[in-house]
């Protein structure tokens, strides 16, 4: 009982253009696995990744997005309740930088947290294995500035460059979050209603007796 | 309800995932978790995962996303998901804000069963938080983590999902009365209402072994339901602390109170006490199972008094002592063709290799009686008129009427 009020689960979602390397840069980061073939990835995918952060079990729920508008159909409810929003560009691609502003928009209005300005994001700069080069780091830690300074990463799914601190980064990001609101929310809330029973409750044990 | 052809066109697939190596082993390595025959899964609006009947949670967390998405998806479109139909697999959805429920059954149920089975589990949350608390935390956060308030809840969900297979009161919306005699139920009852007539404010009072009601005597202007009687019942049989000792939980009832307020409630065993100590020596002694000796050819058989939401059945004896689950699926499926909404039954007679079922639906009772598979059909159709003699006879034995109130 103890161990599971420990565990965290963080629901992350991936979102971004479509062949910018988001499914590629999940399955380096689960499986440790690349492919140079493009499969256009359909609705979602999911996975599951445990990691520890701190000394606490972290179970991250990975969702894939489909970066196709075609396929985006999911319905508002999907994006919610999300602990970390995962935003992913290629380097070599201009237009899916330029985008970059229409997804974070796009999913604080579908998710629709409780404090957008401080809701959670990391930026992925993916593909820095290719060449010519067409986004500067500068430019994209600008943009991340501009953003409530986002935390950026550059990396290479295939090479599997920087993927594993850019995850770390976004369970760590996630958690502190949960971990600041956490005084939100009472756990025990309900101490007046003890108070309220407690008079039938004792008359009952006397009149057992 | 979508047909599942139509989900697959607009979204030809929404997780494609379990394809190729992207080895989540979890399924495939075990073998054991895919055969069972039903699965339980809660999870939050958010998809998040809060229960798993089998199967360690986190580490399914990626299947919760596919059923979450499976429901935005549907609401997207401004419809909701109940089922999907595959093959021998039945997938059940009930989307109770703010949760959702789902159910994988190839123990060919139908889906009313299933839902009323999500909604048990459903209301068993609800009783431990209340709606109201419930809703607040998603409201307040809609990533929240159930588990953490539900630790040690599980237990008794898992023990409610396996009580609701080995049990008919579920599926009957009833419950099963100790058999007494009149004159010793008259004297526990008022026994009762003498020791509880001068605490202020007790709505209900249940005495219960064994998981049948002894008494239940209650507030002149309220009502217990069985579906919470059942959560009762529940609480007590899978509470070590409960059966031990006296203890104070409180509960709060889902269908009394659309649970706006907990109510709290004293739940006793009743071991105690100077005068009730006495009766309760004589109820273990008297705790003889009605057999069918004179009518041979019945095996077993469940009659369900509609006015009291009471039901009786004599103690299951072979062949069934070692497969109740088949029994109890016997009759789910009758009472499944009995009450279904397409096309309600009065009166089924079914035969098969391994029994025959008769079920009845009539305005005062349901019955339902399982047969040797080769008895003759008027015979069958002549113990029912006995069987119903009988029955009537043992009334105020089998069942608990006229209950006094406080």
């Amino acid at each position: 009982m103890s161990s599971s009020r420990k565990k965290v689960l963080l629901k992350v979602i991936i979102l971004g253009e479509s062949s910018v390397g988001k499914t590629s840069l999940m399955n380096q980061y689960v499986n440790r696995k690349f492919s140079n073939q493009y499969k256009a990835t359909i609705g979602a995918d999911f996975l599951t990744k445990e990691v520890t952060v701190d000394d606490r079990t972290v179970t991250m729920q990975i969702w894939d997005t489909a970066g196709q508008e075609r396929f985006q159909s999911l319905g508002v409810a999907f994006y919610r309740g999300a602990d970390c929003c995962v935003l992913v560009f290629d380097v070599t691609a201009p237009n899916t930088f330029k985008s970059l502003d229409s997804w974070r928009d796009e999913f604080l209005i579908q998710a629709s947290p409780r404090e957008p300005e401080n809701f959670p994001f990391v930026l992925l700069g993916n593909k820095v294995d290719l060449e010519p080069r067409a986004i500067s780091s500068k430019r994209a830690q600008q943009w991340c500035q501009s953003k409530n300074n986002i935390p950026y990463f550059e990396t290479s799914a295939k090479e599997g460059l920087n993927v594993e601190q850019a995850f770390l980064a976004i369970a760590k990001n996630a958690l502190a979050q949960q971990n600041s609101t956490f005084d939100l929310y009472n756990e025990f809330p309900d101490q007046i209603k003890l108070t309220n029973t407690q008079k039938p409750s004792s008359n009952g044990d006397s009149c057992a007796c | 309800m979508i047909p599942p052809q139509e989900l697959l066109e607009e979204n030809p697939n929404i997780t494609n995932y379990i394809d190729e190596d992207s080895a989540d082993n979890n399924l495939k390595d075990n073998e054991d978790w895919t055969r069972k025959k039903k699965h339980v899964f809660i999870l939050s609006s958010a998809g998040k995962p809060i229960y798993s009947r089998y199967g360690n949670e986190d580490k399914l967390a990626w299947l919760f996303g596919v059923m979450q998405t499976l429901v935005s998806f549907v609401q997207s479109s401004g419809d909701c998901i109940k089922s999907i139909h595959a093959a021998n697999t039945l997938f059940v959805f009930l989307v109770k804000k703010p949760l959702i429920l789902v159910a994988v059954s190839k123990a060919q149920d139908g889906v009313q069963q299933l839902t009323s089975e999500l909604s048990y589990v459903f209301n068993q949350i609800t009783s431990i938080l209340t709606l109201t608390r419930l809703n607040k935390i998603y409201e307040q956060r809609q990533n929240y983590d159930l588990r953490r308030l539900l630790a040690g809840v599980e237990r008794l969900i898992d023990h409610l999902l396996d009580y609701s297979e080995t049990e008919p009161s579920f599926f009957l919306g009833a419950v099963e009365c100790l058999p007494l005699s009149l004159s010793v139920r008259d004297t526990i009852n008022s026994a009762i209402v003498a020791a509880c007539n001068k605490i202020k404010n007790l709505v209900f009072v249940i005495l219960l072994a064994k998981n049948k009601l002894i008494s239940l005597i209650r507030m002149k202007k309220y009502c217990l339901h069985p579906a919470d009687l059942h959560l009762i019942f529940n609480l007590v049989q899978a509470s070590e602390s409960l059966k031990n000792s006296e203890s104070w939980t409180p509960l709060c009832l889902p269908r009394f109170d659309s649970s706006v307020k907990p109510n709290s409630i004293l739940l006793k065993k009743l071991r105690r006490g100077n005068c009730l100590e006495a009766i309760n020596e004589s109820l273990n002694v008297k705790d003889e199972s009605y057999t069918t000796a004179d009518f041979q050819e019945i095996r077993h058989y469940l009659y369900k008094c509609k006015s009291t939401a009471q039901f009786y059945q004599p103690s299951i004896g072979p062949p069934y002592t070692q497969t109740t689950e088949h029994l109890i699926n016997v009759y789910k499926r009758a009472h499944h063709k009995l009450h279904s909404t397409v096309r309600p039954l009065k009166l089924i007679f079914e035969r098969n290799s391994k029994e025959a079922i008769l079920a009845w639906d009539t305005k005062g009772f349901e019955l339902y009686i399982v047969f040797e598979p080769l008895i003759d059909t008027t015979k069958a159709i002549s113990f029912v008129g006995k069987l119903l003699n009988w029955i009537k006879k043992k009334e105020e034995r089998i069942f608990h009427l006229n209950a006094p109130t406080l």
